[in-house]
Protein backbone atom coordinates (compact mmCIF):
# COMPACT_ATOMS: atom_id res chain seq x y z
CA UNK A 1 0.00 0.00 0.00
CA UNK A 2 3.07 2.57 0.91
CA UNK A 3 6.22 1.44 -0.28
CA UNK A 4 9.29 3.48 0.36
CA UNK A 5 12.36 2.69 -1.97
CA UNK A 6 15.53 4.22 -1.36
CA UNK A 7 14.43 7.35 -0.78
CA UNK A 8 16.71 10.68 0.01
CA UNK A 9 15.57 13.69 1.08
CA UNK A 10 17.47 17.13 1.40
CA UNK A 11 16.41 20.60 2.10
CA UNK A 12 18.76 23.01 0.32
CA UNK A 13 22.18 20.35 0.30
CA UNK A 14 21.13 19.34 4.17
CA UNK A 15 20.45 15.87 4.01
CA UNK A 16 17.56 14.83 6.06
CA UNK A 17 17.14 11.71 4.81
CA UNK A 18 19.03 8.72 3.33
CA UNK A 19 18.41 5.51 1.75
CA UNK A 20 15.15 4.47 3.74
CA UNK A 21 12.72 2.02 2.33
CA UNK A 22 9.73 0.30 3.87
CA UNK A 23 6.81 -1.07 3.64
CA UNK A 24 3.30 -0.42 5.59
CA UNK A 25 0.64 -2.90 4.41
CA UNK A 26 -3.06 -1.75 4.47
CA UNK A 27 -4.89 -1.62 7.87
CA UNK A 28 -1.41 -1.36 9.62
CA UNK A 29 -1.47 0.87 13.00
CA UNK A 30 2.24 2.55 12.43
CA UNK A 31 4.19 5.04 14.99
CA UNK A 32 6.96 6.94 13.79
CA UNK A 33 9.10 8.43 16.74
CA UNK A 34 12.95 10.09 16.95
CA UNK A 35 13.70 13.21 18.25
CA UNK A 36 13.24 16.32 17.71
CA UNK A 37 14.71 17.46 14.06
CA UNK A 38 14.90 13.58 13.29
CA UNK A 39 13.16 14.17 9.84
CA UNK A 40 9.54 12.83 11.52
CA UNK A 41 7.62 15.43 9.72
CA UNK A 42 9.73 15.64 6.35
CA UNK A 43 9.03 11.74 6.30
CA UNK A 44 5.04 12.35 6.92
CA UNK A 45 4.66 14.97 4.48
CA UNK A 46 6.93 12.19 1.78
CA UNK A 47 3.24 10.29 2.06
CA UNK A 48 1.06 12.42 0.67
CA UNK A 49 3.53 14.76 -2.09
CA UNK A 50 4.03 17.70 -0.21
CA UNK A 51 7.34 16.79 -0.21
CA UNK A 52 8.85 14.95 -3.38
CA UNK A 53 11.88 12.68 -2.50
CA UNK A 54 15.43 13.97 -4.16
CA UNK A 55 15.85 10.33 -4.98
CA UNK A 56 14.46 7.13 -4.79
CA UNK A 57 10.29 6.58 -5.14
CA UNK A 58 7.65 6.76 -2.69
CA UNK A 59 4.57 4.43 -3.80
CA UNK A 60 0.95 5.47 -2.23
CA UNK A 61 -2.12 3.55 -3.54
CA UNK A 62 0.19 2.59 -6.69
CA UNK A 63 0.51 6.34 -7.30
CA UNK A 64 4.13 7.66 -7.60
CA UNK A 65 3.74 10.61 -5.40
CA UNK A 66 6.36 13.12 -7.58
CA UNK A 67 3.77 12.20 -10.60
CA UNK A 68 0.61 12.76 -8.64
CA UNK A 69 -0.51 15.83 -7.47
CA UNK A 70 -0.73 16.31 -3.53
CA UNK A 71 -4.68 17.58 -4.24
CA UNK A 72 -5.09 14.20 -5.90
CA UNK A 73 -3.05 12.12 -3.47
CA UNK A 74 -5.76 13.75 -0.61
CA UNK A 75 -8.67 11.23 -2.15
CA UNK A 76 -6.39 8.12 -0.47
CA UNK A 77 -4.13 10.25 1.89
CA UNK A 78 -5.74 11.97 4.91
CA UNK A 79 -3.32 14.36 6.71
CA UNK A 80 -3.89 15.92 10.09
CA UNK A 81 -1.86 18.50 11.33
CA UNK A 82 -0.73 19.14 14.83
CA UNK A 83 -2.20 22.51 14.35
CA UNK A 84 -6.08 22.77 13.43
CA UNK A 85 -6.07 26.22 13.25
CA UNK A 86 -4.40 26.03 9.59
CA UNK A 87 -6.95 23.54 8.47
CA UNK A 88 -9.99 25.72 9.63
CA UNK A 89 -11.32 28.07 7.30
CA UNK A 90 -15.22 28.28 7.02
CA UNK A 91 -17.41 29.60 9.72
CA UNK A 92 -18.87 26.70 10.87
CA UNK A 93 -18.20 23.00 11.45
CA UNK A 94 -20.68 21.95 8.91
CA UNK A 95 -19.13 24.20 6.17
CA UNK A 96 -16.09 22.79 7.22
CA UNK A 97 -16.66 19.32 6.90
CA UNK A 98 -18.41 20.37 3.36
CA UNK A 99 -15.17 21.83 2.47
CA UNK A 100 -13.31 19.12 1.64
CA UNK A 101 -15.83 16.82 0.67
CA UNK A 102 -16.58 19.81 -2.19
CA UNK A 103 -12.72 19.77 -3.52
CA UNK A 104 -12.71 15.61 -4.16
CA UNK A 105 -16.81 15.07 -4.91
CA UNK A 106 -19.03 16.04 -7.05
CA UNK A 107 -22.14 14.77 -6.13
CA UNK A 108 -23.88 17.41 -3.99
CA UNK A 109 -26.13 14.63 -2.26
CA UNK A 110 -23.05 12.39 -1.42
CA UNK A 111 -21.80 15.54 0.07
CA UNK A 112 -24.96 15.99 2.00
CA UNK A 113 -24.95 12.54 3.26
CA UNK A 114 -21.53 12.33 4.67
CA UNK A 115 -21.40 15.81 6.01
CA UNK A 116 -24.72 14.62 7.76
CA UNK A 117 -23.15 11.12 8.56
CA UNK A 118 -19.51 12.90 9.85
CA UNK A 119 -21.66 15.49 12.64
CA UNK A 120 -23.72 12.58 13.88
CA UNK A 121 -20.47 10.59 14.89
CA UNK A 122 -19.32 13.25 16.12
CA UNK A 123 -21.76 14.61 17.88
CA UNK A 124 -20.92 18.13 16.64
CA UNK A 125 -23.36 20.99 16.39
CA UNK A 126 -23.25 21.45 12.86
CA UNK A 127 -23.55 25.61 13.07
CA UNK A 128 -21.38 25.87 15.23
CA UNK A 129 -18.66 28.26 14.85
CA UNK A 130 -15.39 26.18 15.11
CA UNK A 131 -12.70 28.98 16.19
CA UNK A 132 -14.78 29.35 19.25
CA UNK A 133 -14.20 25.67 20.14
CA UNK A 134 -11.88 24.54 22.69
CA UNK A 135 -8.35 23.19 21.10
CA UNK A 136 -9.46 19.86 21.42
CA UNK A 137 -12.65 20.65 19.47
CA UNK A 138 -10.67 22.24 17.06
CA UNK A 139 -8.42 19.19 16.29
CA UNK A 140 -11.97 17.35 16.42
CA UNK A 141 -13.29 19.36 13.88
CA UNK A 142 -10.32 18.72 11.71
CA UNK A 143 -9.88 15.08 12.03
CA UNK A 144 -13.81 15.03 10.97
CA UNK A 145 -13.30 16.95 7.80
CA UNK A 146 -10.54 14.42 7.01
CA UNK A 147 -12.31 11.23 8.05
CA UNK A 148 -15.57 12.66 6.35
CA UNK A 149 -13.04 11.77 2.63
CA UNK A 150 -13.16 8.69 3.52
CA UNK A 151 -9.43 8.19 2.71
CA UNK A 152 -7.56 4.68 2.90
CA UNK A 153 -4.86 6.13 4.96
CA UNK A 154 -4.40 8.34 7.79
CA UNK A 155 -1.52 10.28 8.51
CA UNK A 156 -1.22 11.61 11.78
CA UNK A 157 1.58 14.52 13.07
CA UNK A 158 1.26 14.68 16.89
CA UNK A 159 -2.56 14.49 17.09
CA UNK A 160 -2.66 14.92 20.42
CA UNK A 161 -0.03 17.98 21.15
CA UNK A 162 -1.64 20.36 23.41
CA UNK A 163 -4.98 18.28 24.44
CA UNK A 164 -5.91 17.30 27.62
CA UNK A 165 -5.81 13.36 28.83
CA UNK A 166 -9.64 13.25 28.18
CA UNK A 167 -9.67 14.96 24.46
CA UNK A 168 -6.43 12.67 23.65
CA UNK A 169 -8.25 9.46 24.34
CA UNK A 170 -10.98 10.77 22.86
CA UNK A 171 -9.37 11.78 19.51
CA UNK A 172 -7.44 8.19 19.66
CA UNK A 173 -10.20 6.42 20.41
CA UNK A 174 -11.79 7.84 17.22
CA UNK A 175 -8.30 6.69 15.36
CA UNK A 176 -8.21 3.35 16.81
CA UNK A 177 -12.47 2.73 15.63
CA UNK A 178 -11.06 4.01 12.20
CA UNK A 179 -7.84 1.38 12.08
CA UNK A 180 -10.43 -1.42 13.39
CA UNK A 181 -12.44 -0.84 10.38
CA UNK A 182 -9.71 -0.98 8.00
CA UNK A 183 -7.86 2.50 7.80
CA UNK A 184 -4.34 2.46 7.69
CA UNK A 185 -3.03 4.65 10.07
CA UNK A 186 0.67 6.20 10.53
CA UNK A 187 1.32 8.55 13.49
CA UNK A 188 4.09 10.74 14.58
CA UNK A 189 4.08 11.44 18.42
CA UNK A 190 6.42 12.32 21.23
CA UNK A 191 3.97 10.50 23.80
CA UNK A 192 5.52 7.21 24.03
CA UNK A 193 2.17 5.89 26.58
CA UNK A 194 0.17 6.89 23.63
CA UNK A 195 2.21 4.82 21.32
CA UNK A 196 2.39 1.59 23.68
CA UNK A 197 -1.01 1.78 23.81
CA UNK A 198 -2.19 1.91 20.19
CA UNK A 199 0.58 1.57 17.70
CA UNK A 200 1.42 -2.00 16.81
CA UNK A 201 4.30 -1.41 14.94
CA UNK A 202 7.11 1.34 15.59
CA UNK A 203 9.34 2.54 12.72
CA UNK A 204 12.37 4.68 15.15
CA UNK A 205 14.18 7.68 12.78
CA UNK A 206 17.37 8.84 13.87
CA UNK A 207 21.05 9.76 11.91
CA UNK A 208 18.94 10.28 8.57
CA UNK A 209 17.62 6.97 8.65
CA UNK A 210 15.91 3.84 10.14
CA UNK A 211 17.14 3.12 13.41
CA UNK A 212 14.52 0.21 13.79
CA UNK A 213 11.55 -0.71 12.54
CA UNK A 214 9.57 -3.51 14.23
CA UNK A 215 6.31 -4.40 16.35
CA UNK A 216 5.93 -2.02 19.10
CA UNK A 217 6.75 -4.23 22.23
CA UNK A 218 10.23 -5.07 20.73
CA UNK A 219 11.31 -1.42 20.25
CA UNK A 220 9.69 -0.24 23.10
CA UNK A 221 12.21 -2.79 25.19
CA UNK A 222 15.07 -2.08 23.30
CA UNK A 223 17.19 0.50 25.24
CA UNK A 224 19.88 0.46 22.55
CA UNK A 225 17.49 1.73 20.58
CA UNK A 226 15.96 4.14 22.70
CA UNK A 227 18.71 5.71 23.57
CA UNK A 228 20.31 6.16 20.44
CA UNK A 229 17.14 8.11 19.48
CA UNK A 230 16.95 10.36 22.69
CA UNK A 231 13.98 8.48 23.72
CA UNK A 232 12.50 6.93 26.78
CA UNK A 233 10.62 3.53 27.13
CA UNK A 234 7.06 4.32 28.73
CA UNK A 235 7.04 4.62 32.47
CA UNK A 236 5.22 1.44 33.25
CA UNK A 237 8.25 -0.48 30.44
CA UNK A 238 10.79 1.34 33.11
CA UNK A 239 9.18 0.54 36.20
CA UNK A 240 8.70 -3.57 34.91
CA UNK A 241 12.64 -3.36 34.01
CA UNK A 242 13.14 -2.33 37.54
CA UNK A 243 10.75 -5.20 39.26
CA UNK A 244 13.12 -7.58 37.69
CA UNK A 245 13.21 -10.75 34.90
CA UNK A 246 9.72 -11.59 36.19
CA UNK A 247 8.49 -8.63 34.84
CA UNK A 248 10.26 -8.01 31.82
CA UNK A 249 8.40 -7.57 28.58
CA UNK A 250 5.45 -5.60 30.51
CA UNK A 251 4.48 -2.51 28.51
CA UNK A 252 0.86 -1.40 29.42
CA UNK A 253 -0.63 -0.85 32.58
CA UNK A 254 -3.16 -3.98 31.94
CA UNK A 255 -0.22 -5.98 31.31
CA UNK A 256 1.01 -5.06 34.62
CA UNK A 257 -1.80 -5.39 36.76
CA UNK A 258 -2.42 -9.08 34.77
CA UNK A 259 0.97 -9.71 36.15
CA UNK A 260 0.06 -8.72 39.60
CA UNK A 261 -3.00 -10.84 39.80
CA UNK A 262 -1.17 -13.60 38.96
CA UNK A 263 1.47 -13.42 41.31
CA UNK A 264 -0.68 -12.82 43.94
CA UNK A 265 -3.07 -15.99 42.81
CA UNK A 266 0.45 -18.17 42.91
CA UNK B 1 15.58 29.22 1.34
CA UNK B 2 14.16 31.82 3.80
CA UNK B 3 11.22 33.93 3.41
CA UNK B 4 11.00 37.25 2.46
CA UNK B 5 12.78 39.64 4.78
CA UNK B 6 13.80 37.32 6.85
CA UNK B 7 17.35 37.50 8.38
CA UNK B 8 20.26 35.66 6.11
CA UNK B 9 23.22 35.67 8.76
CA UNK B 10 26.56 36.46 7.74
CA UNK B 11 29.39 38.16 8.03
CA UNK B 12 30.09 39.95 4.79
CA UNK B 13 30.80 43.40 4.12
CA UNK B 14 27.18 44.00 3.04
CA UNK B 15 25.99 42.39 6.99
CA UNK B 16 29.31 45.05 8.16
CA UNK B 17 27.36 48.07 7.38
CA UNK B 18 25.64 50.34 9.64
CA UNK B 19 22.27 49.64 9.31
CA UNK B 20 21.08 53.31 8.68
CA UNK B 21 23.66 53.04 6.34
CA UNK B 22 21.63 50.02 4.34
CA UNK B 23 18.79 52.36 4.80
CA UNK B 24 20.23 55.30 3.12
CA UNK B 25 21.49 53.00 0.35
CA UNK B 26 18.35 51.18 -0.07
CA UNK B 27 16.73 54.66 -0.53
CA UNK B 28 18.58 55.65 -2.95
CA UNK B 29 18.87 53.33 -5.12
CA UNK B 30 15.18 53.33 -4.86
CA UNK B 31 15.61 57.42 -5.55
CA UNK B 32 18.00 55.90 -8.79
CA UNK B 33 15.29 53.87 -9.98
CA UNK B 34 12.42 56.16 -9.95
CA UNK B 35 14.38 59.13 -11.16
CA UNK B 36 16.26 57.43 -14.15
CA UNK B 37 14.48 57.90 -17.51
CA UNK B 38 16.74 55.15 -20.18
CA UNK B 39 15.64 52.03 -19.74
CA UNK B 40 19.81 50.67 -19.83
CA UNK B 41 19.91 53.03 -16.68
CA UNK B 42 16.94 51.24 -15.03
CA UNK B 43 18.07 47.21 -16.18
CA UNK B 44 21.78 48.94 -14.59
CA UNK B 45 20.04 49.66 -10.89
CA UNK B 46 18.63 46.13 -11.31
CA UNK B 47 21.93 44.35 -11.85
CA UNK B 48 23.47 46.73 -9.26
CA UNK B 49 20.68 45.00 -7.25
CA UNK B 50 21.48 41.73 -8.24
CA UNK B 51 25.70 42.42 -7.18
CA UNK B 52 24.69 43.67 -3.81
CA UNK B 53 22.61 40.59 -3.29
CA UNK B 54 25.81 38.43 -4.44
CA UNK B 55 28.13 40.56 -2.48
CA UNK B 56 25.80 39.82 1.08
CA UNK B 57 25.62 36.01 0.10
CA UNK B 58 22.37 36.01 -1.05
CA UNK B 59 22.75 36.21 -4.41
CA UNK B 60 19.87 33.33 -5.44
CA UNK B 61 17.63 34.79 -3.29
CA UNK B 62 18.26 38.84 -4.71
CA UNK B 63 17.39 36.32 -8.51
CA UNK B 64 14.50 34.97 -6.66
CA UNK B 65 13.02 38.28 -5.61
CA UNK B 66 13.92 39.63 -8.86
CA UNK B 67 12.00 36.42 -10.95
CA UNK B 68 8.89 37.52 -8.40
CA UNK B 69 9.00 41.22 -8.98
CA UNK B 70 9.47 40.54 -12.87
CA UNK B 71 6.43 38.37 -12.76
CA UNK B 72 4.01 40.34 -10.98
CA UNK B 73 5.43 43.42 -13.04
CA UNK B 74 4.33 41.13 -16.63
CA UNK B 75 1.38 41.67 -15.27
CA UNK B 76 1.34 45.57 -14.96
CA UNK B 77 2.98 45.77 -18.48
CA UNK B 78 0.48 44.03 -20.16
CA UNK B 79 -1.53 46.20 -18.61
CA UNK B 80 0.17 49.35 -19.35
CA UNK B 81 1.03 48.88 -22.90
CA UNK B 82 -2.88 48.58 -23.52
CA UNK B 83 -4.03 51.64 -22.08
CA UNK B 84 -1.54 53.68 -23.17
CA UNK B 85 -2.40 55.24 -26.74
CA UNK B 86 0.00 58.47 -27.19
CA UNK B 87 2.62 57.54 -29.93
CA UNK B 88 3.51 55.79 -33.02
CA UNK B 89 1.36 52.22 -33.70
CA UNK B 90 3.56 49.38 -33.41
CA UNK B 91 1.26 46.75 -33.61
CA UNK B 92 -3.03 46.65 -34.21
CA UNK B 93 -4.52 43.79 -32.01
CA UNK B 94 -8.48 42.78 -32.51
CA UNK B 95 -11.09 44.85 -30.13
CA UNK B 96 -9.75 48.45 -31.27
CA UNK B 97 -6.49 47.81 -29.03
CA UNK B 98 -3.12 48.06 -30.33
CA UNK B 99 0.75 49.08 -29.16
CA UNK B 100 2.46 52.06 -29.49
CA UNK B 101 6.12 52.55 -28.98
CA UNK B 102 5.46 55.35 -26.26
CA UNK B 103 3.51 52.79 -24.39
CA UNK B 104 5.66 49.77 -24.72
CA UNK B 105 9.00 52.09 -23.31
CA UNK B 106 6.57 53.63 -20.77
CA UNK B 107 5.64 50.13 -19.54
CA UNK B 108 9.06 48.64 -19.87
CA UNK B 109 10.66 51.60 -18.01
CA UNK B 110 7.66 51.26 -15.14
CA UNK B 111 8.77 47.07 -14.94
CA UNK B 112 12.27 48.30 -14.32
CA UNK B 113 11.88 50.79 -12.02
CA UNK B 114 9.29 48.61 -10.10
CA UNK B 115 11.49 46.02 -9.96
CA UNK B 116 14.63 48.33 -9.28
CA UNK B 117 13.26 50.34 -6.18
CA UNK B 118 11.63 47.01 -4.50
CA UNK B 119 15.03 45.25 -4.74
CA UNK B 120 17.18 47.09 -2.65
CA UNK B 121 14.92 47.40 -0.17
CA UNK B 122 14.06 44.19 0.20
CA UNK B 123 18.04 42.74 0.45
CA UNK B 124 19.24 45.52 2.79
CA UNK B 125 16.02 44.61 5.36
CA UNK B 126 17.22 40.79 4.54
CA UNK B 127 20.97 41.39 5.76
CA UNK B 128 20.08 43.68 8.88
CA UNK B 129 18.73 42.30 12.57
CA UNK B 130 15.09 44.01 12.92
CA UNK B 131 16.62 44.92 16.37
CA UNK B 132 19.64 46.60 15.05
CA UNK B 133 17.46 48.53 13.09
CA UNK B 134 15.27 49.53 15.96
CA UNK B 135 18.12 50.36 17.80
CA UNK B 136 19.90 52.66 15.50
CA UNK B 137 16.77 54.63 14.67
CA UNK B 138 15.84 55.19 18.13
CA UNK B 139 20.04 56.46 18.99
CA UNK B 140 20.94 58.26 15.80
CA UNK B 141 17.79 59.33 14.27
CA UNK B 142 16.07 59.96 18.02
CA UNK B 143 12.72 58.28 16.66
CA UNK B 144 10.70 57.27 20.13
CA UNK B 145 11.18 53.42 21.15
CA UNK B 146 7.42 52.58 20.70
CA UNK B 147 7.56 53.76 17.32
CA UNK B 148 10.36 52.24 15.89
CA UNK B 149 9.31 49.23 17.60
CA UNK B 150 6.11 49.47 16.10
CA UNK B 151 7.69 50.20 12.12
CA UNK B 152 9.96 47.06 12.56
CA UNK B 153 7.58 44.59 14.58
CA UNK B 154 4.97 45.40 11.12
CA UNK B 155 8.26 44.17 8.87
CA UNK B 156 9.27 41.79 11.01
CA UNK B 157 5.39 40.24 10.96
CA UNK B 158 5.79 39.41 7.19
CA UNK B 159 7.90 36.34 7.06
CA UNK B 160 6.16 35.17 9.81
CA UNK B 161 2.95 35.93 8.11
CA UNK B 162 4.09 34.46 5.07
CA UNK B 163 5.67 31.54 6.87
CA UNK B 164 2.10 30.92 8.41
CA UNK B 165 0.80 31.16 5.02
CA UNK B 166 2.30 28.19 3.90
CA UNK B 167 1.40 26.27 6.26
CA UNK B 168 -1.91 26.88 5.61
CA UNK B 169 -1.42 26.15 2.09
CA UNK B 170 0.19 23.15 2.85
CA UNK B 171 -2.92 21.89 4.82
CA UNK B 172 -5.44 23.19 2.43
CA UNK B 173 -3.40 21.26 -0.52
CA UNK B 174 -3.54 17.81 2.27
CA UNK B 175 -7.28 18.02 2.28
CA UNK B 176 -7.72 17.97 -1.70
CA UNK B 177 -7.52 21.67 -2.59
CA UNK B 178 -6.02 22.05 -5.45
CA UNK B 179 -3.51 24.55 -4.93
CA UNK B 180 -1.02 22.68 -6.68
CA UNK B 181 -2.78 23.72 -9.94
CA UNK B 182 -0.85 26.01 -12.33
CA UNK B 183 -3.43 28.09 -13.33
CA UNK B 184 -3.22 31.38 -11.42
CA UNK B 185 -6.60 32.16 -11.25
CA UNK B 186 -7.90 29.39 -9.97
CA UNK B 187 -5.32 29.90 -7.28
CA UNK B 188 -6.15 33.29 -6.86
CA UNK B 189 -9.84 32.18 -5.88
CA UNK B 190 -8.83 29.29 -3.69
CA UNK B 191 -6.55 31.56 -1.66
CA UNK B 192 -8.97 34.03 -0.51
CA UNK B 193 -11.10 31.77 1.89
CA UNK B 194 -7.73 31.18 3.33
CA UNK B 195 -7.57 34.92 4.85
CA UNK B 196 -9.59 33.48 7.96
CA UNK B 197 -7.10 31.20 9.01
CA UNK B 198 -4.66 33.49 8.74
CA UNK B 199 -5.93 36.37 10.25
CA UNK B 200 -7.21 34.15 13.32
CA UNK B 201 -3.36 33.27 13.32
CA UNK B 202 -2.03 36.18 13.06
CA UNK B 203 -4.35 38.22 15.62
CA UNK B 204 -3.36 35.57 17.94
CA UNK B 205 0.27 35.70 17.35
CA UNK B 206 0.26 39.54 17.70
CA UNK B 207 -1.84 39.58 21.03
CA UNK B 208 1.17 37.09 22.16
CA UNK B 209 3.87 39.11 21.30
CA UNK B 210 2.65 42.26 22.83
CA UNK B 211 1.94 40.51 26.11
CA UNK B 212 5.45 38.91 25.54
CA UNK B 213 6.87 42.37 25.43
CA UNK B 214 5.13 43.88 28.05
CA UNK B 215 6.10 41.22 30.52
CA UNK B 216 10.00 41.56 29.27
CA UNK B 217 9.54 45.00 30.41
CA UNK B 218 8.77 46.98 27.33
CA UNK B 219 7.39 50.25 29.11
CA UNK B 220 10.16 50.65 31.10
CA UNK B 221 12.82 50.62 28.10
CA UNK B 222 14.17 54.34 27.30
CA UNK B 223 16.47 55.59 24.59
CA UNK B 224 19.53 54.69 26.28
CA UNK B 225 18.75 51.08 27.39
CA UNK B 226 20.22 49.24 24.05
CA UNK B 227 23.81 48.95 24.80
CA UNK B 228 25.46 48.53 21.95
CA UNK B 229 26.96 51.28 19.67
CA UNK B 230 26.10 52.29 16.12
CA UNK B 231 29.27 54.07 14.76
CA UNK B 232 29.89 54.63 11.04
CA UNK B 233 33.04 53.92 9.62
CA UNK B 234 35.44 54.56 6.05
CA UNK B 235 33.16 51.72 5.05
CA UNK B 236 30.15 53.44 5.38
CA UNK B 237 30.85 56.43 4.25
CA UNK B 238 32.57 55.15 0.95
CA UNK B 239 29.24 53.24 0.25
CA UNK B 240 27.47 56.39 0.64
CA UNK B 241 29.37 58.17 -1.59
CA UNK B 242 29.26 55.25 -4.58
CA UNK B 243 25.30 54.67 -4.25
CA UNK B 244 24.84 58.82 -4.57
CA UNK B 245 27.10 58.39 -7.79
CA UNK B 246 24.82 56.03 -9.27
CA UNK B 247 21.68 58.82 -8.44
CA UNK B 248 23.80 61.18 -9.80
CA UNK B 249 24.41 58.83 -13.22
CA UNK B 250 20.88 57.37 -13.35
CA UNK B 251 19.21 61.02 -12.98
CA UNK B 252 21.53 62.34 -15.78
CA UNK B 253 20.74 59.86 -18.20
CA UNK B 254 18.31 60.52 -20.53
Amino acid sequence: MIKFSNVCFAYDKANILENVSFTIEKGEFVAIVGRNGAGKTTLMKLFNGLLKPTSGNVSVSNLDTRLSKTSELARHVGFLFQNPDRQICRNTVKDEIAFGLNCVLDNKSEIEKRCRETIESFGFSGQKDPFSLSRGERQKVALASIIALSPEILVLDEPTTGLDYKECMHIMNIIKELNRSGTTVIMVCHDMELVSDFARRVIVIGDGGILADDMCKKVMLNSAVLARASLAPPQIAELAIRLGDDFGGILTIDEMTDKIESRCLQ
Amino acid sequence: MKGILEYSQGDTVIHRLNPLTKMLIALLLCMSSFLSNNLLAAAAIIALNVIIGHLAGIGKKALSIMATLLKLGAVLFLIQVLLIRTGDKVLDLPLNLYITNTGLKFSLLLVLRLVGATMPLVIMLTVTKMSDLTNVLVQKLHIPYKYAFAFITALRFIPIFEHEMNGIIEAQTARGVEFDTKNPVKKLKLVLPLCVPLLISSVKRIEGSAISAELRGFNVRKKNSGYKKYSFSLLDYSAVLVTVLVLIFSASIV
